[in-house]
């Protein structure tokens, strides 16, 4: 499972990226598409790189979710 | 609350001078697929890419049969040519991703990263070349309109990136152990080298353990399993009658060229399994290349659906076998099941696990499990220790 997590900063192919209140910083090396502030990103396994950015419509959905499955204890 | 980003601790526990015990700590959030209850069929197809991004198409393509099924959708040829080249273009793109950034790791050498982003987005462009609309995940089949053209060029450069990171044809050195054996020991690329290293330093059987491939259609009793599985013990870990089988490359390929007589010579180490995605990157450009020329552009529309139901699919991912269960009551997901492939390979008793007891204590232990960590690949962080 991943959490869409939003842009807050980026800095020489880095950014700083916030989920359910973590900071973390990734590398924007593997995406193809420009990245922007309030942009949604999906980490790759360990969190390092960004492995894909996705719609704001769908970071919401899934967003919503995982705050279920955390409810539901299934996290 | 944070969200946790779920990972497998193995510890290797020693006795005199060889591995006798393996500890899994899984903490995968292997129930959380329960928590898509009360939503659309579509819906759920819609967000699992987004929420299980790691082999993130081979979910949604699961989820799209699962509900079908359940469902009573039959779905145009054309769709199912077209996302078996969907699942072809993700499979291999993950195993670029281990040419390009998880072998060399292996070897204390750098990723490839700009080959990697290339690698996954002409991936990505698949989608789009044959679902100009981007409903390619849409129950019953979206809007097929092929570019012929566009899909050429990526496939083209799907295989480009794949000889620039093998620094060869992928025909050759998947075609016999010989021609592996050649290539190797040219050390041209990170993925030669590292087989060179792995023959050089007679690990071609580390790892090795009983052979028990995931049989083709999934375990005999996979669908009365899932269906009693009250507790999700059974997606937590699987097992078929006392066996926990390898899924994954290796499974699939054990009868090809390159791989059967590695097979019979070294059991299902190192080697083997390697060479099995080797042989997965060929098939794969092959089988893509081929479905191209069959595509067509005018699917008749789905049949419709009903409202209740129980429905089972299973899709051949990267890592393994995939299974997603839904059961439907008044057109809306009364229940979600997810098997996926590291809970078989990852398991207390799994190729894993059984492929490490006995293998010689020493400086390179953890090292040498790296290598198997990496050719069963699992689709979350691993750390390994040994006590």
């Amino acid at each position: 499972m991943a959490v869409p997590s939003r842009v807050i900063a980026i800095e020489g192919g880095f950014a700083t990226v916030e989920a359910f209140g973590v900071t973390r910083t990734c590398n924007l090396m593997l995406l193809s598409d420009p990245v922007g502030i309030g942009d949604y990103l999906i980490l790759g396994a360990g969190g390092g790189f960004a492995a894909a950015k996705v719609a704001a419509a769908d970071a919401l959905v899934a967003l919503e979710y995982l705050e279920e499955v955390l409810a539901d204890g299934r996290a | 609350m944070p969200f946790s980003e779920a990972r497998i601790d193995l510890t290797f526990r020693l006795a005199g001078d060889a591995v006798v015990a393996v500890r899994v700590d899984s903490s995968r959030q292997t129930q959380a697929a329960r928590s898509l209850a009360g939503r659309r069929p579509d819906q759920v197809v819609a967000m699992l890419p987004t929420v299980f991004p790691l082999c993130g198409t081979a979910q949604a393509l699961a989820g799209m049969a699962a509900i079908e099924r359940a469902s009573g959708i039959v779905v145009d040829p054309a769709h199912v040519l077209a996302r078996r080249m969907l699942l072809l273009g993700e499979t291999l793109c993950e195993h670029g991703m281990g040419l390009a950034r998880d072998w060399p790791a292996l070897l204390g050498e750098g990723p490839d990263l700009g080959s990697a982003r290339n690698l996954r987005a002409a991936a990505a462009r698949l989608k789009l070349l044959l679902y100009p609309s981007a409903y390619w995940n849409r129950p019953g089949g979206g809007a097929l309109e092929p570019d012929r053209a566009g899909l050429g060029s990526a496939v083209a450069a799907i295989g480009g990136e794949i000889a620039h990171l093998l620094a060869a044809d992928p025909e050759e050195p998947a075609a016999s152990p010989a021609a592996l054996s050649d290539w190797a020991q040219g050390g041209a690329s990170a993925a030669a080298r590292l087989f060179a290293r792995i023959f050089d330093d007679g690990l071609a059987d580390f790892g090795a353990t009983d052979f028990l491939p995931m049989p083709s259609n999934g375990p005999p009793d996979l669908a009365e399993r899932l269906e009693s599985d009250a507790d999700g013990g059974y997606v937590a870990r699987p097992a078929c009658r006392g066996r926990v089988f390898e899924t994954g490359a290796l499974a699939r390929h054990a009868g090809h060229p390159l791989v059967a007589p590695l097979l019979a010579a070294h059991g299902n180490g190192l080697a083997a399994r390697l060479a099995a995605r080797l042989a997965e990157v060929t098939e794969s450009l092959r089988d893509l290349s081929a479905l191209m020329q069959n595509l067509s552009d005018a699917p008749s529309a789905p049949t419709p659906g009903v409202a209740r139901g129980c429905g089972l699919g299973l899709v051949e991912a990267a890592r393994g076998t995939l299974v997603h269960r839904v059961e439907l009551e008044d057109g809306v997901v009364a229940k979600y099941q997810i098997l996926a492939p590291t809970e078989w390979n990852f398991h207390p008793a799994g190729a894993m696990a059984r492929g490490m007891i006995g293998v010689p204590a020493g400086p390179k232990l953890l090292d040498r499990a790296w290598m198997l960590v990496n050719a069963l690949d699992p689709c979350v962080v691993c750390t390994l220790m040994a006590e």
